[in-house]
């Protein structure tokens, strides 16, 4: 008996995972993926959900095992570099040249050339992850007058606006990769680094002290929880209006349209306060990548879909998922009239300049600053949560910042040779 | 008077154990009245302790705006597969260490015992691998088979004290009928079990219902995610927490259960007591 | 039934003592072999693997030998996890076994719909440890928290505290999570056991003028006693070994203050990508029950 279905060739199976997947990029996902499943008949892509935390145990248990997805997106781009010096990862120089390595802005690449004139991976877009976000009808009713731009502002404004039931910041204070990500934003802001361009560790400096005292002296601005704290909940914390000000990236915006609309008028950002006018702001910009690992099957189906999710109309789609949040990468499209003409993009142009100049002149641990080469080991220091743990040490338990430094500085190193 | 005071007594008794039976069951009250809040009211400074207005679209976008369904799905054939094989197993395995004789049987029981104790942090790449190699990656039977290596040993456990108390006489006396020994175990012993089988399928069952970590790790996709991992990936996230829905969820994940529950609850305490005498 | 169907036993030249165990053997066959696939194959490979110095995503490394176990037995990181381990053990299982020797004997008394009470009692611990886990965070919330409010609203706290991030908050909150979720086992088994006592041992206390307290002490805690053994065996391997609760819960924090030997493994395998000193750490974790359940039997022996 002829069974119907099964004569037909089994179709070519294509796994695609990404830490993003809010209910509108899911639908924006989904739209790409039909409409490459209809440009290529007996192709099936599924999507696969992983997250910023949880990634790192599921990619090596995929690696290991050999079972690895076609396609992976919006990991940052110190895990690229893990993975590619670990040989995990294919070269991703074909993809760039079928979208047009032309089309892409200037530099924007630059971040996943590990090994010279080798692309890892391709940015997906941009992210300013560490904005600062403030109410200004708070600031209007406390009598602040300007946007905070260095620490002693910020201090003041958040006490200002401090109290009835509203705190002035939702820092995190937890042991995640949140806190590790503020913590190294607060060093640049201080003027200093993690490493030097030379990739020593130069933690144990003046300038990480500055920054844990900072991180620490804003504790009494935090509700009590921000001891738990990571993403998600600084992003409700600033959204539901318990806090004044807020540092998370450009999705913000839709949140505020969405869930609490009475403030989407009282809302604005800018790049998060430095130590003093003369250290210019340092924006955490994680670089949201799309790369192919290595024994991914199919490899010219995954590279066209790859290639796929650059075609305008899909990849405004996406971006119109969280604008503002995942910012364009491709010249063509960032002034596309169809991206621009999105309600929340419409409603913020200022805002969404702002993150768009912090996001392109951003940096991550993976890449300090542009005197330092990529740093291949940055993604096992942030995994490893030895910065955020150095942040509790000091601002929850008391230790003094400069022992915290020098043990965390002497675990990095521990990190490195490992 | 007597009367009067004896009734005076028991009110206050029961008063005394309603209201500790209301405070262990409060986290669960408040559950459903925040998955029947409207948003507004979740984020509320002081939260009020009824909802002002109630809704369901909580339960309504879980159902219809996401893979919940799948999810459940999921976790119902996780939790019958894995009640169903290993019951099958253990019962075989209890009896043959209840009932019969042969070297290395006392080493066996306590094996059994050992296993119990292995972490599953331990176990989980190696049994990766072990998936991967034999082509059951990402699979609801790489979950089932992961399963059994913490509910076997826990039924094994149980199923054999059970049956330690049931008489041998009973059985004894099915053989000099001339039954034979599979026929005794079928027609005799099986039914006296069956009160323990019943509870220890359903420790089983809850096991596999709630299990976590090896969810985590061994499978990544939504069709065969169950809910306990698909629910805190679905809504935990960096860039919301979803609390009416998770609260939504929550309740729904949990009426499955008060129904199994309702209906062998008897089985429960009666199963596992009679096992749990014997040690 | 059919008995008078049974066929004949084959003649296998056989004794029927061989025959038996040979019966026997078949039945505990398919546990055998599920246990040396999916639990003796990996246990060995933790133990090997522990020998070796492994990058977990690549699983590629080199021979370590013992020096694995050297740096953690010299780390404090180690032995603080096993100091919070013990913590946790110990306190959640205590308030388990008291809390639910306690709601079982409340349980058993003649209770206006005592069966609802029971079921709603046993509840906790049917709940998935995420839902639980969900639901306490939720209660434990900072700013919509109905636990900080209620306080706050009762004049005990004027500020909220925060249950989850602090120390000795963090422990503390684990435990009372941990016994809230898993002290329905106890009752449970208490229950059943309590069932089976005959009421003729009371009634004779009665008549010698015991009271309550004495009833308690001299009948039912010995008649407790075997059941309690069993149940704080299995109930310490359990919460010794938790990983979902404390995981979902605190996630080890703050800094290591809750960490237990379950969650330093799996951060040392998935966040550290040390996959050797993960089964370090996890063979030190079964020696350590080991030893404890070699002395808990010899006492309970006894």
């Amino acid at each position: 008996m002829a069974v119907p279905g099964l004569s037909a060739a089994a179709p070519t199976k294509l796994r695609w995972w990404s830490t993003q997947s809010s209910p509108e990029q899911l639908a924006a996902y989904r739209y790409q993926i039909e409409t490459f499943e209809a440009a290529h008949p007996g192709v099936e892509v599924v999507f696969e959900r992983t997250s910023d935390e949880g990634y790192a145990a599921q990619l090596a248990a995929a690696f290991a095992g050999g079972n690895v997805p076609n396609l992976v997106t919006h990991l940052p781009s110190f895990a690229v570099a893990d993975y590619w010096n670990a040989g995990l990862i294919l070269p991703f120089d074909d993809v760039i040249s079928s979208i047009g390595a032309e089309r892409f802005n200037e530099g924007a690449n630059r971040v996943y050339e590990i090994d010279e004139g080798v692309h890892a991976a391709a940015a997906l877009g941009n992210t300013a992850a560490n904005m600062l976000w403030i109410r200004t009808d708070l600031m209007e009713k406390h009598g602040v007058d300007a946007i905070p731009t260095t620490w002693d502002e910020l201090r003041d404004a958040c006490s200002r606006m401090q109290g009835r039931g509203i705190y002035g910041a939702p820092l995190p204070y937890a042991r995640n990769s949140m806190t590790t990500l503020v913590i190294i934003g607060f060093i640049h802001q201080a003027g200093g680094s993690v490493f030097s361009p030379d990739l020593e560790v130069t933690l144990d400096s003046d300038e990480a002290e500055n920054a844990l005292e900072f991180y620490a002296s804003m504790r009494e601005f935090c509700p009590a929880g921000a001891t738990g704290y990571s993403w998600g909940e600084a992003l409700s914390a600033f959204v539901s209006g318990a806090t004044a000000t807020g540092l998370y990236a450009g999705r913000v915006l839709i949140n505020v349209t969405r869930q609490n609309p009475r403030i989407a008028d009282h809302i604005t950002c800018a790049t998060y306060p430095t130590i003093s006018a003369d250290v210019t702001p340092w924006t955490f910009n994680d670089f949201p990548s799309v790369f192919i690992p290595a024994d991914a099957a199919d490899l010219d189906l995954t590279r066209a879909f790859a290639a796929w999710l650059f075609e305008p109309e899909g990849y405004i789609r996406q971006l119109h998922a969280t604008p503002g949040h995942v910012l364009p990468v491709v010249s063509d499209v960032a002034s596309d009239e169809r991206y621009l003409s999105n309600e929340v993009i419409a409603r913020y142009p200022t805002e969404i300049e702002r993150l768009s100049a912090a996001a392109a002149a951003g940096q991550n641990l993976g890449w300090e600053t542009t005197a330092h080469p990529s740093n291949p080991r940055a993604g096992a220091v942030v995994n490893s949560g030895v910065l955020a743990e150095m942040v509790q040490r000091v601002a929850l338990n008391g230790e003094k910042p400069r022992d915290a430094l020098k043990t965390t500085a002497s675990r990095i190193e521990r990190i490195l040779k490992a | 008077m007597a009367g009067q005071r004896s009734f005076a007594r028991k009110l206050m008794f029961n008063a005394f154990a309603w209201t500790i039976v209301l405070v262990i069951v409060f986290p669960l009250i408040w559950m459903i009245l925040t998955s029947l809040k409207p948003q507004s009211e979740l984020f509320m400074i002081p939260p009020g302790f009824f909802p002002e207005q109630v809704t369901f679209e909580h339960y309504w976008r879980l159902l219809t705006e996401t893979p919940f369904l799948t999810y459940l799905r999921n976790s119902t054939v996780l939790a019958t597969a894995t009640t169903l094989i290993v019951i099958i197993i253990a019962t075989l395995g209890a009896h043959s260490l209840t009932r019969f004789a042969y070297p290395g049987r006392e080493f066996l029981a306590r094996a059994v015992l050992f296993t119990y104790l292995l972490p599953s942090v331990v176990l989980i790449l190696p049994l990766y691998f072990l998936m991967i190699n034999v082509g059951l990656g990402n699979t609801l039977a790489s979950l089932v088979i992961a399963y059994t290596t913490f509910a076997l040993p826990y039924a094994l456990w149980l199923l054999r004290s059970f049956m330690a108390g049931i008489p041998d006489d009973l059985e004894a006396a099915a053989m000099v009928d001339g039954a034979s020994r599979m026929r005794a175990f079928v027609d005799v012993i099986l039914p006296q079990a069956l009160p323990g089988i019943i509870s220890t399928a359903l420790f089983t069952a809850i096991l596999a219902w709630n299990e976590y970590l090896y969810a985590l790790v061994l499978v990544n996709s939504d069709d065969v995610r169950p809910l306990t991992t698909g629910v805190m990936s679905m809504l935990v996230t960096s860039f919301n927490i979803e609390w009416s829905l998770l609260m939504a969820a929550s309740v729904m994940m949990s009426v499955p259960l008060i129904f199994v529950f309702v209906f062998l609850q008897r089985y429960l305490t009666r199963g596992f007591g009679a096992g749990a005498v014997k040690g | 039934m059919e008995s008078s169907t049974r066929p004949a036993p084959k003649d296998t030249g056989l004794s029927p003592g061989t025959r038996s165990s040979m019966l026997g053997l078949m039945l505990i066959a398919p546990t055998v072999l599920v246990f040396c696939a999916v639990i003796v194959y990996p246990l060995i490979s933790a133990i090997y693997l522990s020998l070796f110095s492994i990058y977990t995503p690549t699983m590629e490394g080199d021979w370590a030998g013992l020096s694995n176990y050297k740096v953690l037995i010299q780390s404090g990181e180690f032995w603080r996890s096993f100091g919070n381990n013990l913590v946790w053990t110990v306190g959640t299982l205590t308030l388990q076994i008291v809390f639910g020797i306690l709601v079982a004997l409340v349980l058993h008394q003649n209770l206006w719909f005592r069966s609802l009470a029971r079921s709603l009692v046993l509840f906790p611990y049917f709940l998935s440890t995420v839902v639980a886990v969900l639901v306490w965070r939720w209660l434990f919330n900072d700013l919509y928290g109905v636990l900080n409010h209620f306080l706050m609203w009762t004049r005990i706290i004027d500020m909220p505290i925060d249950w989850l991030g602090t120390m000795p908050n963090a422990m503390i909150s684990m435990i009372l999570v941990g016994a809230w979720k898993y002290f329905p086992f106890v009752v449970i088994a208490v229950l059943a056991r309590l069932q089976t006592i005959p009421d003729e041992l009371y009634e004779a206390a009665t008549i010698d003028g015991a009271g309550p307290v004495a009833r308690f002490r001299d009948i039912t805690l010995p008649q407790l006693r075997e059941v309690l053994v069993v149940i704080i065996l299995l109930r310490t391997i359990w919460d010794f070994k938790e990983f979902d609760l404390i995981y979902l819960l605190t996630g080890g924090g703050p800094v290591i203050s809750t960490q237990t030997l379950p969650l330093m493994v799996y951060k040392e395998a998935f966040a550290l990508n040390q996959m050797g000193s993960a089964s370090a750490v996890a063979v030190m974790m079964m020696l350590f029950m080991l030893v404890f359940m070699f002395f808990y039997l010899r006492k309970a022996e006894d």
